[in-house]
């Protein structure tokens, strides 16, 4: 590691101090302080998280109105829920299941909604998918559903993106592009309502605002669980053969 | 007849100048990164497509913790922290420190308006305060909280050690001198505090939507979430941000 070398080749004259020149290696010492910035580089950029930002409707109850004024056809409800066993209880480490139902809520002919028997609830419009993403680049799952309801608003945007990634558009053009595209009135978008069951996790929550990013939906509501959706998962399940959640 | 020696070259390189600079280096990585603050409860967030960044300064976070209650339910540790502004200009007034400070004081003097209870809280508890990063004492404690030595307060704030801790969200009901009834918690009284900590780019961004962030587990219940977004509702809150941790499309 040190040495300490003499400097002369013994033609120094008798008597004459030696002269001694040290030479450290300072090869670990860069090692290590090389391992140290590493380490400090990369701690430091990767802890960094990131935010989605959520605007709530406001609690007053101005909002019902408004709410109806969505045309049936453009409506998605999805409602989201823990996956359960065939009791009802909560899976242990459970996946989501995402109900959903287009438009308004239909109720099997002649049911009244007031007297809907609250063990069985009732059969309807409701489906069940679940959050798959993409297979091979197809979307899947309720991704197809939001994907499909919204393919107008995909198409145009996918084309302003291929004129991006060719240089043809600078990236803020291409910004604000698809936010015109998103909020275009004359083509066919999806209004979702996203409500979740109280077992829901939050990460649910997330992936559903998530997949109206991906989606480029631009018009969604977090809103509240009502009775008759719950009434109506009842009824998904009875009709399934699965035995009910219970309160 | 002497050999003819070949000159030994000697193969050693100056490591000092390298040695100089990756000192250099690492001197300041480890003076611009900023340590992640301690917090009571660890918490993986859920992960997103969002690539918006958190911002340091003028945010206050909501941090969510649960364990399981006594009824079998998931029960909700709230702590919040606040972060100013970073700008050495107006640390005095708009920094971490003063806005904690305020948001205590303000906090302090609306809880003791709506129970009519004291709480203790000293000048010197202030100041301890704006010390501390995440804190979830219910305001009744936090005179007791204060005066602990940091460990103990590490335990304090504990939730599985003490299962009370965090802001608590129950109602106070508030009779008002025209005989009308407000109702309110602590966790309103909190965010009202920090909106009007006297830090205006602050109650700004709380406005905007990025100076409220909410950190929770991907694994609570919405039940439990639910509660908390109600309540921003409540107070017009309605905007805010979530943490999340990146994932990518196809994931």
């Amino acid at each position: 590691m040190a040495q300490i070398e003499q400097s002369d080749k013994g033609k120094k004259k008798k008597g004459a101090q030696k002269k001694m020149s040290i030479h450290v290696d300072f090869t670990p010492m860069v090692d290590m302080n090389m391992l140290l910035i590493t380490f400090f580089m990369l701690c430091t950029t990767m802890i960094k998280s990131q935010t989605l930002n959520i605007a709530l409707p406001s609690n007053e109850k101005v909002e019902q109105a408004e709410m109806n004024k969505a045309k049936d056809s453009e409506a998605v409800t999805l409602i989201l829920d823990a996956e359960r066993s065939a009791n009802g209880e909560v899976k242990p480490g459970a996946g989501t299941v995402v109900y959903y139902y287009e438009g308004k809520p239909i109720l099997q002919d002649g049911v009244d909604v007031n007297k809907v028997n609250d063990a069985q609830g009732v059969q309807s419009n409701l489906a069940a998918t679940q959050f798959l993403g993409n297979e091979n680049k197809v979307p899947q799952g309720i991704r197809k559903i939001l994907h499909d309801k919204n393919v107008k608003v995909l198409e145009r945007i996918e084309e302003q993106k291929a004129k991006w990634r060719n240089k043809e558009i600078t990236e803020d053009e291409y910004q604000k592009i698809a936010r015109e595209i998103r909020n275009d009135s004359t083509l066919t978008r999806p209004v979702v309502i996203i409500k979740a069951t109280p077992d829901a996790s939050w990460e649910s929550v997330i992936t559903a605002l998530d997949e109206m990013q991906i989606n480029q939906i631009s018009r969604y509501q977090i809103d509240q669980m009502n009775h008759l959706d719950s009434m109506m998962i009842f009824g998904y399940r009875t009709s399934q053969g699965l035995a009910n959640i219970k309160k | 007849m002497g050999k003819v020696k070949p000159k030994r070259k000697s193969t050693l390189i100056d490591m000092t100048a390298m040695s100089d600079v990756t000192v250099l280096l690492l001197t300041f990585f480890m003076l611009t990164s900023t340590f992640l603050a301690k917090e009571p409860v660890t918490v993986i967030t859920p992960s997103s497509v969002q690539e918006k960044k958190v911002p340091m300064a003028n945010v206050a976070t909501i941090l969510v913790g649960t364990t399981e209650g006594t009824d079998g339910k998931e029960k909700a540790h709230i702590f919040m922290s606040i972060a100013g502004d970073a700008d050495e200009e107006n640390a005095a007034s708009w920094g971490t420190k003063a806005v904690k400070r305020n948001a205590l004081q303000a906090a302090a003097a609306e809880y003791e308006k709506y129970t009519g209870k004291s709480t203790g809280i000293t000048s010197s508890d202030l100041d301890k305060f704006a010390e501390l990063n995440s804190v979830g004492v219910p305001l009744a404690q936090m005179h007791e909280f204060l005066q602990l030595k940091v460990e103990k307060q590490d335990e304090f704030q504990d939730p599985t050690k003490n299962p009370n801790i965090g802001i608590p969200m129950e109602e106070i009901v508030y009779t008002n001198a025209d005989g009308l009834k407000e109702i309110t918690n602590e966790f309103r009284i909190w965010m009202r505090a920090i909106n009007n900590s006297g830090n205006p780019n602050l109650s700004d961004a709380i406005k905007g939507g990025e100076g409220i962030a909410v950190k929770a587990d991907k694994d609570t219940k919405y039940e439990t979430m639910h509660q908390i977004l109600n309540d921003l509702q409540t107070i017009k809150m309605n905007r805010f941000s979530v943490m999340t941790a990146l994932k990518t499309e196809n994931d």
